[in-house]
């Protein structure tokens, strides 16, 4: 097995490196250098960008907009990506609804909906957990029924993040109450603009408006935005559940902390010497880059192994999954820790980019506490960490 | 290291039994807007003072029982269901305790009596923009003036100073021999040249206020200064912090054992895949590994402040408090952490209560120095301080 780059896969990095450098606007730059959160214009902006270049759905099947890179490419430009640091095309978009469109859709919903997906015309949201169905999501109660020549919904989603911005929502509805819970599951796609839809937001630890409650109250989805077959919604479900899982270690991510922290230590003194020179800090920074190195290694090997590039997604993705969440709050920890006091000031309108900071000697540290907040849903989402251990014991386990 | 041997007596018992009932009846269902206002809580201020708390670790003179120990239950029943309100107390004493290991005989007739009613409110100040744990770096001054002192200089995250009727500051001061010391100074509420700035918003501890404080040559007279010019007054503070050190432990065993108590209710009345989630043997274990750590805290925190109750000070206590503070607080981190990943997408949303006590947690690992410290001073029991290179 090895591991090191070929001389055509470090050509291709420097190649997305210079892309990076040149195409990622400034202001954008500076806010993901920041931690600020970025508004809906510049997010649609950036990945109008990457659109134009061809490389907002490296991923996907090349008939439908996929570069055909082979995973250690994809691999290298996800990573280069997050060093920029530049912000991901939308996650909704580009790695769930998208490539469960060209795995289930009819061609007609293909043309209609892949470009504007891939180009964030049209922004989705998930409409799939519930008060009462989160890592349980087959329990779902939303129902729909057929009227006429489509479906009128009647419930409730949770923790729908964007629901806010969005233009459409891939929506997980039941349309069979008497049969075996995931197999009465329909698969459908909604106007946003439909009536009937109320969108309540959920303020999160942050402070921040990410995430909302839906309210659908006979809603009409046309039976032409039904994605597959009636009633077998959940088979599609669990193959988007299962491409989130390979993408979620972002370990470009947490390299990009820990070079900042490093960054920032220099520069914040301690006991009268620059933190970088503290023994203990140096320890801390060590740990987790070794631990960050065997996250990178063990990615590699999942990526290198034959029969990578098929569709079917790899269970021991479950190891990257949990162990990326886990570096990446250690990431954010270890950040807050260099920020110490500076990092205990909440200003809103400067983690929304929206004023300078109230106190521009520490502007570096305003946003730490409330991005180290916000990443405690990694362990949560994407399937909570207590479910991938179900998975990797019993699909790689055996037991 | 001695053994004390606590227990608590009949009327420790009883006042622990009433501060959990009043927290939980009259406390509990102000914590959630407490903290996403952001408001002083005056009408818990208005509570804790009809209990007659603000002197309880203090002499019976002033009102309190004399004993740490009960004081730390007080925080700790207080912090399972509200921070905000155990740290009220918390600021409260820091003043009282500070004037009374260091305070004259007219200082503290001035000032103690209405701490410990109530009637007044103080603040303690020493951190600065860039001295945080290095005290010595500290640069607001005291130049002396005939009758007293001119204050210069700026300090920051002062709890409690915007509602403080006075503040004690802690600033430099030359003295004849061209040396500087640090002195502690009474500085008054509506004195010229001193001006509380704006209120911070903050990511935890959001209901007692912090904010900075500046001074633009402030006139101290020299009754208002604590203990002789030279440092020994604020020695003797710093003294006095220390032995109240297991206070602060007593903080983080609350947060710990009021996410325990929010888990617990969420676990058992939470479905998925048929069966209440406390059904799942991994978040038991979780649970059971979270009581396990909260209880041993809590064991090195009554022990230190038994200590302290026994008249045990210096070195022997100073490992004993530096243990319970270094490892409460780690702990509280870490089974709020827990707790937030046992809510699952709950424990992010500011709907449900339990990311309060994560932020709290934080706040408290931040503002209460590092443990490294606590480490040190553990180590220097055992063996000896290192030799110097």
């Amino acid at each position: 097995m090895d591991l090191r780059f070929t001389a055509e896969e470090l050509s291709f990095r420097e190649e997305v490196r210079e892309f990076f450098r040149t195409a990622l606007p400034a202001p954008i730059r500076a806010k993901c250098m920041l931690g600020q959160r970025l508004t809906r214009e510049e997010l649609k902006r950036w990945q109008r960008i990457l659109y134009d270049k061809g490389w907002a759905t490296p991923a996907w099947a090349p008939e439908w907009g996929g570069t055909g890179w082979s995973p250690v490419k994809q691999y290298i430009f996800k990573e280069e990506l997050h060093l920029a640091p530049a912000p991901e095309p939308l996650s909704f978009n580009v790695n769930m609804i998208g490539p469960t469109l060209i795995a289930f859709g009819t061609t007609e919903q293909k043309q209609r909906f892949l470009p504007n997906i891939a180009s964030l015309d049209y922004w989705f949201c998930q409409g799939f957990s519930e008060p009462g169905a989160g890592s349980d999501l087959a329990s779902l109660r939303t129902q729909a029924r057929r009227e006429g020549d489509g479906y009128v919904i009647n419930g409730q989603k949770l923790w729908t993040s964007t629901a806010h911005l969005a233009d459409w929502c891939f929506l997980l509805v039941r349309t069979d109450p008497r049969a075996k819970k995931q197999q009465g599951i329909t698969y459908l796609l909604m106007d946003m603009k439909t009536p009937g839809i109320t969108v309540r937001p959920i303020i999160t630890l942050d402070g921040h408006h990410e995430t909302n409650e839906l309210f659908l109250e006979e809603v009409r989805v046309p039976i032409t935005n039904r994605l597959g077959e009636e009633n077998r919604g959940w088979d599609y479900a669990k193959y988007l559940l299962g491409q989130e899982r390979s993408g979620i270690a972002r370990v470009g991510v947490s390299k990009m902390r820990v070079r900042r922290a490093k960054d920032l230590a220099s520069r914040v003194m301690c006991e009268g010497r620059p933190l970088s020179e503290d023994a203990q800090f140096r320890e801390r920074v060590a740990a987790l880059e070794v631990e960050l190195k065997a996250l990178e290694v063990t990615q590699m090997r999942l990526i290198s192994e034959p029969g990578a590039a098929s569709k079917a997604p790899d269970p021991k993705a479950s190891i990257l999954k949990m162990k990326g969440s886990e570096l990446q709050q250690a990431a954010t920890q270890l950040l807050l820790e260099v920020a110490g006091y500076d990092a205990l000031e909440y200003d809103r309108e400067f983690l929304r980019g929206e004023a300078a900071a109230a106190r521009m000697e520490c502007d570096w540290a305003l946003t730490i506490a409330p991005n180290h907040y916000w990443t405690r849903h990694v362990s949560i989402v994407g399937g909570s960490n207590e479910i991938q251990r179900n998975i990797l014991a019993k699909q790689v386990l055996g037991l | 290291m001695s053994q004390a041997d606590y227990s608590f007596s009949e009327d420790q018992l009883a006042i622990r039994e009433l501060i959990r009932r009043v927290a939980r009846e009259k406390v509990a269902p102000r914590a959630d807007e407490i903290d996403r206002t952001a408001e002083y809580p005056h009408d818990m201020f208005a509570l804790l003072k009809d209990l007659g708390l603000f002197a309880l670790p203090f002499s019976s003179s002033y009102g309190g029982t004399g004993s740490l120990l009960t004081a730390c239950v007080a925080v700790e029943e207080f912090g399972r269901v509200c921070y905000n309100t155990g740290y009220l107390l918390v600021v409260q004493w820091t003043a009282f305790g500070a004037l009374y290991a260091a305070g004259n005989e007219e200082q503290k007739e001035r000032l103690l009596p209405g701490l410990a009613s109530g009637e007044l409110r103080g603040a303690f100040s020493i951190t600065e923009a860039h001295s945080g744990s290095d005290v010595s770096g500290i640069k607001t001054r005291a130049e002396r003036v005939p009758a007293g002192y001119r204050l210069t200089g700026a300090k920051i995250w002062c709890t409690n100073s915007d509602i403080a009727d006075f503040v004690l500051v802690a600033a430099k001061c030359k003295g004849s021999d061209d040396r500087d010391s640090i002195n502690l100074f009474i500085v008054e509420k509506g004195t010229p040249g001193f001006t509380v700035g704006r209120k911070e918003d903050k990511m935890g501890a959001r209901g007692v206020p912090s904010c900075p404080l500046f001074f633009d040559g402030a006139f101290i007279p020299e009754a208002n200064r604590m203990g002789p010019e030279g440092g020994a007054g604020f020695r003797l503070v710093m003294e006095a912090l220390n032995t109240s050190r297991p206070v602060v432990a007593a903080r983080a065993v609350g947060l710990a054992q009021g996410a325990i108590d929010h888990s617990v209710e969420f676990l058992k009345n939470r479905n998925a895949f048929g069966r209440p989630i406390a059904d799942f043997q991994g978040l038991r274990w979780m649970l059971a590994d979270m009581a396990m750590r909260t209880e041993a805290a809590r064991q090195l925190t009554y022990r230190a402040a038994s200590l302290v109750d026994a008249g045990v000070a210096g070195r022997e206590l100073a490992a004993a408090a530096a243990m319970a503070k270094c490892f409460a607080s780690d702990v509280a981190m870490q089974v709020a952490t827990d707790a937030v990943q046992l809510f699952g997408a709950a424990g992010i949303s500011n709907e449900y209560p339990i990311n309060r006590y994560f932020r709290d947690a934080k706040v408290v690992q931040i503002i209460e120095g590092t443990n490294q410290v606590q480490r040190n001073i553990i180590a220097n029991s055992l063996l000896g301080r290192e030799s110097k290179r």
